[in-house]
């Protein structure tokens, strides 16, 4: 994995790569990279299957992050090439005709992060989320609390206590909180 | 068409004398070990801190009142209440489980439960009994997979060898982002507060710290207790051994959170966001003692418009923060702040005014509508053991007073301190610094009846104390101070402690008296234990007023048998500066009431 890592940053010129085990590695890539760099990997250094392709949502610095997960099954090794895409442009080239499988994750992540995958096949239809109407559910700003709320009826019956509150009223009802 | 073509529907037919791949009996399908399925609760390690209910994404889970079910109590650290689940809405994500601030809440890998009635999937685990109660397998949180960190936020402290030649404060403060990071450990669940004598919006001005809102923190502190600042640096922190991190890591730094917010708003802009007394209402209040307590009930009264007068027998207000607790753990600066904007309600101070010597008891019931006694525990125990009426034979309470005054104390070469408790490590530790000071090294050896685990000091000051190279020396019974010929105390002769109470609990020490020490000392400290001055009330008062083992009785406001008197502080509750605000609020509410009683019956 060493030698392949080595010989991967001399050819395209990427960043430190993260080794998180023996066998699996990680690169962040920029997108002009991502494209030569999958297709090396597959046709040229036997990582032939896409294991997986799913998306992380950095909120805070306004980033999305995509991982392509490439794995070479007779060595037993995996690589994930990591992405960032802009937040508030979230569109990425497809890769469908690299391998087949990925216009279904684009699909999905076209769904649940709302991030879009041009002239990737059936891209626009629905996945899993039928007549969905709501953000994105895998957006971190989508409040899965207050969908779940609104959406389904609470049966009757049901009621809560706040332990700060109920803690005062059976132990010290007459003091004020406020002095 | 090939021969394969032909072959092929008589190679299929191969596949009928194979093992089937389909189970036989899907419905008795054993679920794999890990499943998570319907919930357990082992309701005794259970806190009821509705942490579960606060993370569900589903709105599935309610914290509801279990009654008669043993080894569940509404208690400090425990609400009482415990997690129902709706299975309506849970989608089995296991967050509840991943969270659960004690480990109480897992899963079992039972998936199947038929009824007819869709009301019966609610139901509280570990209460409600069910088959599944006691599974092995299923779903707990794996070990090392925290959402929160179980670490504290390391508070900057200055090293051993920086601080023991000075008085300067150790504690250095967080930095913003180390707040928000110790901030953000917190599950504002709030179970602490009730543990707070003074009951402080804990979790709100936590959040205040993760929101950086410190204006907001700052009212919410000074709206329950106008001794935040001192608070920050000394509490006894009670809080934090009932906060629900406390089960599985440390417990949120509530008091460096409240001292950092103390810290982050400018102290010019305090009394703009506290905000001042209401109108005058000539109702006049004499508060005798100007520590905590007192400061307290003078800050609530005045507020309220009150002409509230302070007397104070000392020449700077603060009490025992001012004149017991040493300044590398609370500079003057931090009590003159505090005091000064409690004086800025309209307070009166009268400095060196003793009540009983400068001033009567009866003319301050003549001249006011109420008086309030919050006069501390300024007088040390003794050991009464031989030798101990030996000229340096001290009382801590009197050293750190000195030592606080400013008075230039010429440090023995050894010392001796009896007590394990606060300030035990107080005197201990000061002597020590003036040791460094004047003869550059430390010879002083505390010894306490019980055993190192059982101090009643703060883990931390022991901690500090060795590290400030304090010889430690738990389990002796002091028997007496030793002198020589020429009458020059030499030492404390101590015994191994067997006991240090009876079948009853009662105080009753025993020894081994085989073993004997002499820890060598020049002077010798006591510092177990100390109670009230009350002859300023005059024998009159004293004999009309009720008492209750030598202290004075008060009912749950802190009123005394006499209607315009009252007491407040470590006088009636013992030594603790959060407890002493605790009661000094409840007697300004108290003279309140009385206040507002009067007006209903004269209108």
């Amino acid at each position: 994995m060493q030698t392949l890592i080595s010989q991967l940053q001399t050819r395209f010129q990427l960043s430190e790569f993260i080794l998180q085990r023996d066998n699996l590695a990680f690169v962040t890539v920029t997108r002009e990279q991502l494209r030569p760099l999958l297709l090396h990997l597959r046709d040229k250094e036997g990582f032939t299957h896409l294991v997986l392709l799913t998306a992380v949502d950095w909120i805070e610095d306004n980033i999305f992050q995509l991982t392509y997960l490439l794995g070479d099954r007779t060595a037993g090794c995996d690589i994930g090439v990591r992405l960032m895409l802009p937040r508030d442009v979230a569109s990425m080239d497809s890769i469908h005709d690299l391998w087949p499988t990925a216009a279904t994750y684009q699909r999905e992540l076209r769904e649940m992060f709302g991030i879009d995958f041009p002239e990737s096949p059936r891209v626009d239809e629905d996945f899993i989320l039928e007549g969905w109407t709501d953000l994105p559910p895998y957006r971190r700003d989508f409040d899965t609390l207050k969908y779940s709320q609104e959406s389904y009826v609470d049966r009757l019956g049901r009621e809560t206590k706040d332990p700060a509150a109920y803690m005062k009223l059976k132990l010290y009802p007459d003091e004020d909180n406020d002095g | 068409m090939s021969v394969r073509d032909l072959l092929s529907p008589f190679i299929a037919w191969k596949h009928l004398f194979r093992e089937p791949v389909s189970i036989r009996d899907p419905f008795n399908r054993e679920a794999s070990e890990r499943y998570r399925g319907f919930h357990q609760n082992d309701v005794e390690k259970c806190i009821g801190c509705g942490t579960c209910e606060a993370i569900c994404q589903n709105g599935a889970i309610d914290m509801v009142i279990v009654e008669g079910v043993e080894g569940i109590k509404t208690r400090p650290g425990d609400s009482g209440l415990r997690p129902r689940i709706d299975y309506g809405r849970c989608c089995w994500c296991a967050l509840c489980v991943d969270v659960c601030m004690t480990s109480s809440l897992t899963m079992s890998n039972a998936y199947k439960w038929v009824e007819n009635d869709p009301d019966k999937f609610r139901y509280i685990p570990g209460v409600d009994k069910k088959e599944w109660d006691n599974v092995k397998q299923g779903y707990h949180r794996p070990d090392g997979h925290r959402l929160n960190a179980p670490e504290r936020i390391e508070m900057p402290e200055l090293e051993p060898a920086e601080r023991i030649d000075s008085f300067v404060e150790i504690v250095g403060g967080y930095s913003v982002e180390q707040a928000r990071l110790e901030a953000d450990r917190c599950v504002t669940c709030g179970i602490c507060v009730a543990t707070c004598p003074t009951h402080m919006p804990i979790p709100e001005y936590i959040s205040a710290v993760r929101d950086g809102d410190y204006e907001r923190g700052l009212k919410l502190l000074y709206d329950s207790n106008p001794f935040s600042q001192i608070c920050g640096k000394v509490c006894t922190r009670r809080c934090e051994t009932t906060c629900a991190a406390s089960h599985e890591g440390d417990p949120i730094a509530i008091r460096w959170l409240k001292r950092h917010i103390t810290e982050q708003v400018p102290y010019e802009k305090y009394r703009d966001i506290i905000g001042g007394p209401l109108p005058a209402t000539g109702k006049k209040i004499a508060i005798i003692g100007a520590g905590p307590a007192g400061m307290t009930a003078a800050f609530d009264l005045a507020r309220k418009g009150h002409e509230v007068s302070v007397y104070e027998a000392r020449s700077h207000a603060g009490g025992m923060t001012r004149y017991g607790i040493p300044e590398y753990r609370l500079p003057f600066e931090t009590i003159q702040r505090e005091i000064d904007l409690i004086v800025s309600m309209g307070v009166e101070m009268h400095y060196d005014t003793r009540v009983g010597t400068d001033i009567q008891m009866q003319q301050l019931q003549q001249d006011n509508d109420a008086v309030l006694l919050a006069i501390g525990l300024w007088l040390g125990r003794g050991t009464r053991i031989p030798g101990a009426d030996h000229p340096h034979v001290y009382k801590a309470i009197d050293l750190l007073r000195r030592i606080r005054d400013g008075e230039q104390l010429e440090a023995p070469k050894s010392m001796v301190v009896i007590g394990g408790g606060n300030v035990a490590m107080d005197i201990a530790r000061s002597v020590a610094r003036l040791q460094k000071q004047q003869q550059g090294e430390i010879n002083v050896t505390l010894t306490a009846l019980e055993d190192k685990a059982h101090f009643l000091a703060d883990p931390v000051e022991i901690k500090e104390s060795i590290e400030e190279e304090i010889n430690i020396i738990d389990s002796r019974g002091p028997q007496e101070c030793v002198s020589d010929d020429q009458g020059k105390l030499v030492g404390l002769r101590s015994w191994k402690v067997l006991s240090i109470f009876d079948d009853q609990h009662r105080f009753a020490p025993t020894y081994d008296e085989s073993d004997e020490q002499l820890h060598p000392g020049e002077w010798i400290v006591e510092a177990i234990g100390q109670m009230s001055d009350v002859s300023l009330l005059g024998d009159a008062l004293t004999e009309k007023l009720e008492w209750d083992r030598g202290r004075l009785q008060v009912d749950d406001d802190g009123h005394t048998s006499e209607p315009w008197l009252w007491a407040a502080g470590d006088c009636v509750k013992g030594p603790d500066i959060v407890s002493a605000v605790a009661t000094g609020h409840s007697v300004a509410t108290s003279i309140e009431a009385m206040f507002e009683q009067k007006e209903a019956q004269n209108a």
